[in-house]
Formats: C-alpha cells, structure tokens, sequence
C-alpha cells in the first residue's frame, strides 16, 4: 500500500441525483505490469456492477494512460514509487482521482493532445507514441490537474452514457 | 499470426515487438495479425503494432483483423483504422487473399 492521502471530496454542486454510489481505492507501485493488474481487477469490479461496456472501455483506456504517463514520466520509470487510484461511481459518471509523488507535469500543466496527419504520411514515418494524450481528452468529460507540494493529483471524469 | 493475449499494453509493449520481429523474419509476404483474442489495446500497445508494421517494411503489407471493440475503438480515436486495413476475421482475411483457413 502506499503512503498516499486523499482529501475528502464532494460530487460538484448541481450533479444530477444518485443512482449508484461506489467506491474504491488501490495503491500500486509505480511499474507497469502493477497498472496492468490494477486495471484488469479494476474492470472485473465494475463489470460486476453491471456498467455500460463502452464506459468501462473509455475508462480503461483512460487509466491506462495516465497511470502509464505516471509510470514513465512522473517516476521516470524508476518503479520506485507509489500511484494511489480512486474511482467513485456516482451521478451516471465514473470519477477518478490519482495521486503521485513524481516529477510535476512539465509547466505545471496538462499536455495538450497531438494531432496527426497520419493518411498524408509515409508508412515509415507513423508514429509509435503520442496518442496517450489524444486519446484522454477525448474520452473524459472533466480533467484538471494540480501540483500541491510534492504531488500531483489528476482527476478525471467519464460518463456513462457516453 | 495469432495474437495470444487478453491484452497489447505498456506492459507487453517491447515482449510484443520483439516476437512479432521473431515471427515475421522467419515468413515472406503480407502478414494478417489475428487480434480476436485481445480485449484490451493501450497507446503503447498501439505504438507496437505500428512498430511491428514499419518493421515489414513498405512492400509487405500488416492487416488486422478480429478487432474487439475496445481495440476498435483505439484504432478510430487515433485514426489508425485509415492505415490499416481491417478484416471482420482471421477467416475473412485469408480469404481475401485466397487462401483457405485452416482447420
């Protein structure tokens, strides 16, 4: 487990009523076959719960991507390190909290998503990364970063409807 | 070739490449990754497959097919489906370059 703390929260003002109110909290080391395993334990909960297929596939994705830009950037692939996942259901959304203790967003800030002209482009030259990104923003309804002290706190929202 | 694993992720990403290299250098001629099996593809898995089709180079061709639906949906966020060719199946795929599927 990790030495990591989260600080209470509400659901925004105005969200829509309760229909399921779930919560769950896991703390890994910061390698990515641990966010492999976090995830596949973390579906089989939600599936559970009987959640729309395609949230639970946004999700997925979108954890995957985050907790392995933890991973790689925030703790620079060292595996020394600790990521602390929260989701809550509730008000139709999946919302989810991470928490580290790695190296700050570079700015201090989300990265933007990368676009590519990828018919215009030779085979050879495709890209093999920076779709991480792209495919964050496009698959949450809420995202904020912020730094405080030596953490970086990402939340995050998907929609169950979406 | 037969992909046989729930799941192309960072954590398989380089295992992965490695035996598609494996795999590919041992055959000639276009090559159908079967994916029916994988139910989950992050952007480093995608990054992988990319690799793995840049590795045959420009005058062998990298098909997919069986794409599950949250691999489909990777491949259309990030628009790789315009640069793939994707088949329903494996079976459709051989089909469509004649070959017989196997039993």
């Amino acid at each position: 487990m990790t030495n990591l703390a989260f600080a209470s929260r509400k659901p925004p003002a105005g969200a829509p009523p309760l229909i399921i109110g779930w919560c769950y909290r896991v703390g890994i080391s910061a390698t990515r076959d641990q966010v492999s395993q976090a995830l596949v334990q973390l579906n089989q909960h939600l599936i559970g719960l009987g959640l729309a297929r395609d949230a639970l596939i946004a999700m997925e994705l979108v954890l995957a991507e985050v907790m392995n830009n933890i991973v790689e950037h925030a703790y620079c692939d060292t595996g020394q390190g600790d990521v602390a996942l929260e989701v809550i259901v509730h008000s139709n959304t999946i919302w989810c909290q991470l928490i580290d203790n790695g190296r700050p967003m570079p700015d201090g800030k989300l990265p933007p998503a990368r676009h590519y002209d990828l018919e215009a482009m030779d085979i050879l030259d495709l890209p093999e990364g920076g779709f991480g990104w792209g495919l964050i923003h496009d698959l949450t309804s809420s995202l904020s970063y912020d730094r405080s002290g030596a953490q970086n706190r990402l939340s995050l929202s998907i929609d169950l409807d979406c | 070739m037969r992909v046989e694993s729930d799941r192309i992720d960072a954590a398989i990403a380089i295992q992965f490449k490695d035996m598609f290299r494996d795999m590919a250098t041992t055959v000639d001629g276009p090559v159908v990754l079967d994916l029916a099996q994988v139910t989950f593809l992050d952007s480093s898995g995608l990054g992988a497959v990319v690799a793995a089709r840049k590795l045959l180079g420009a005058d062998r061709a990298l098909e997919l097919a069986g794409l599950n639906p949250a691999v489909e949906k990777v491949m259309q966020l990030t628009r790789m489906n315009t640069v793939f060719l994707i088949h329903d199946t494996r079976d459709a795929a051989l089909a469509a370059h004649g070959v017989a599927p196997a039993a």
